[in-house]
């Protein structure tokens, strides 16, 4: 039953106080789905935006790698608007994401999962949870999975909802992870490149990829002036 | 049905009508025919602080003159008023000792046949949003279970109250969350830019961008963005500011 299922979340999330941060809310959604790690992911016009939390290191990398690559779970449920499940990421039944996959199970991660997070018609991200072994999700654990995308998709708005016109709310700006960083280096690489600042985050992503690094490390090494893209695509110039 | 099963039918029947769009005022009614049969009171009542900051009756267990009007005058004077302003429950007040308390309020609700009050705040993170307003005609106390039972119903009226305000505002929070996030993105690429053209540090860059927006009353944002497209060179940044008296 739904509400059953609604209340004991809201409950749990409850323990947090009756407006939980977000912190509190991948907790719960890794502790309800009885996961190894959860995370949520924001996006919009089809990009990643960023994470607003993390429940732990390698949940974190997941995600991190998906905003590098621009594929995995959550990229796919958010833009196919339906859950994207692998119960088996090392030996999928289909390969998919290339790139994203021999990564993530490198950084432990044997089952992921990405839900849609909708509010009504409106799709603002993905929660992503995974665990460090195969198997799927059984038909209750789908079923809470969804109340939770809800719950958490209705608790980001609610942290929004008292944000002065054109910011971020204030907990949503504390705990989350917007990649700020990436676009100062977008910026720096198109004056460096006299290139747009969309091309210059190709090069940047690029660059990670083809040197298997995350992209908020190489956006850091930009900003620190301890790198320089050169106008091939392929190196790059460590200073 | 035995009381306890009584109270998780009603945990869920709440609960489930949050999942999808729902009528917020059939929900407080729903809550407040559950209270009566719970807790075996007379009459309830869920109050709501409008935006001007006075309880307004949203929902009633009955539609009779005599309990509206209770509800109505408390917008004023009374137990749920006082609860509201005070955020603490307002236990098994007995009317004939009032006292004067109420001095509008206490001798209508005895002229309707009540004999004892009890209000439940509704809150949200330190603010109260309202109250439950019980009725009895008795003057037995509620119990320890029954006055949390009756705050779990309050609580989680205010979680629905709070999911639902969320809802019917999502597609403006969304445009503005989206807003926000591109203003900011735009923000920090021109940052990048301007530390490279300009040869300046983060911080100084942005603090360039923003006295330029600033002195002449213009959005960092759209400075920000003149400086990603190329419309507003960074010499134009680092030239100095309008005069001004010193």
């Amino acid at each position: 039953m739904v509400g059953a299922r609604l209340l004991r979340i809201l409950s749990r999330l409850e323990a947090g106080g009756t407006r939980p941060g977000p912190a509190r809310l991948c907790e719960v959604c890794a502790e309800v789905m009885v996961m190894t790690g959860a995370g949520i992911m924001l996006m919009s016009g089809d990009v990643a935006r960023g994470s607003i939390c993390s429940s732990n290191r390698v949940s974190a990398l997941i995600e991190d790698l998906q905003y590098t690559l621009g594929e995995g779970p959550c990229v796919d449920a958010y833009q196919q608007d339906e859950p994207v499940c692998e119960p088996d990421l090392a030996d999928p039944g289909e390969p998919r994401w290339v790139a994203f996959t021999p990564r993530a199970v490198e950084a432990g991660a044997r089952a992921v999962f990405g839900f849609p997070l909708r509010v009504g018609a409106a799709r603002i991200g993905a929660l992503n949870l995974y665990r460090d072994r195969p198997g799927p999700l059984d038909d209750d654990q789908h079923a809470d999975a969804l109340v939770l995308a809800g719950v958490a998709a209705r608790a980001v708005l609610g942290m929004q909802a008292e944000a002065a016109p054109g910011m971020l709310g204030a907990e949503l700006e504390a705990g989350s992870d917007f990649r700020f960083v990436v676009h100062q280096a977008s910026g720096m690489v198109s004056a460096q490149l006299e290139v747009s600042v969309g091309e210059a985050l190709i090069r940047l992503r690029a660059y990670a990829f083809a040197h298997d690094r995350p992209l908020g490390a190489v956006a850091q090494d930009v900003v620190a002036r301890r790198l320089r893209l050169s106008h091939d695509p392929a190196p790059g110039q460590e200073q | 049905m035995p009381k306890e099963a009584l109270l998780v039918r009603t945990l869920v029947e709440l609960a489930d009508s949050l999942v999808d769009d729902f009528d917020v005022v059939e929900l407080l009614s729903l809550l407040a025919d559950r209270c009566v049969e719970v807790l075996g009171v007379s009459a309830a009542g869920v109050m709501l602080a409008a935006p001007e900051g006075d309880l307004r009756v949203v929902a009633s267990s009955s539609e009779a003159m005599r309990v509206v009007e209770l509800f109505e005058l408390q917008s004023d004077e009374g137990p749920c008023l006082d609860c509201y302003r005070g955020g603490e429950a307002l236990l098994n007040e007995h009317l004939m000792a009032a006292d004067g308390r109420w001095p509008r309020f206490a001798p209508v609700a005895l002229d309707a046949g009540f004999r004892t009050v009890y209000a439940l705040p509704m809150r949200l993170r330190g603010a109260v949003i309202g109250a439950i307003n019980l009725f009895a005609t008795g003057e037995d106390s509620l119990s320890a279970e029954d006055v949390m039972a009756g705050q779990a119903l309050a609580d989680v009226a205010t979680i629905a109250i709070l999911q639902q305000r969320v809802a019917s505002e999502s597609r403006v929070l969304i445009d503005q969350l989206n807003t926000a996030l591109t203003s900011r993105v735009v923000i920090e690429q021109a940052k990048g830019v301007l530390a490279e053209r300009a040869g300046l540090s983060m911080e100084s860059a942005f603090e360039a961008m923003r006295h330029f927006a600033r002195d002449r009353n213009l959005h960092l944002a759209y400075v920000a963005r003149g400086v990603v497209d190329r419309t507003l060179a960074p010499g134009a940044l680092s030239t100095p500011r309008p005069l001004r008296p010193s």
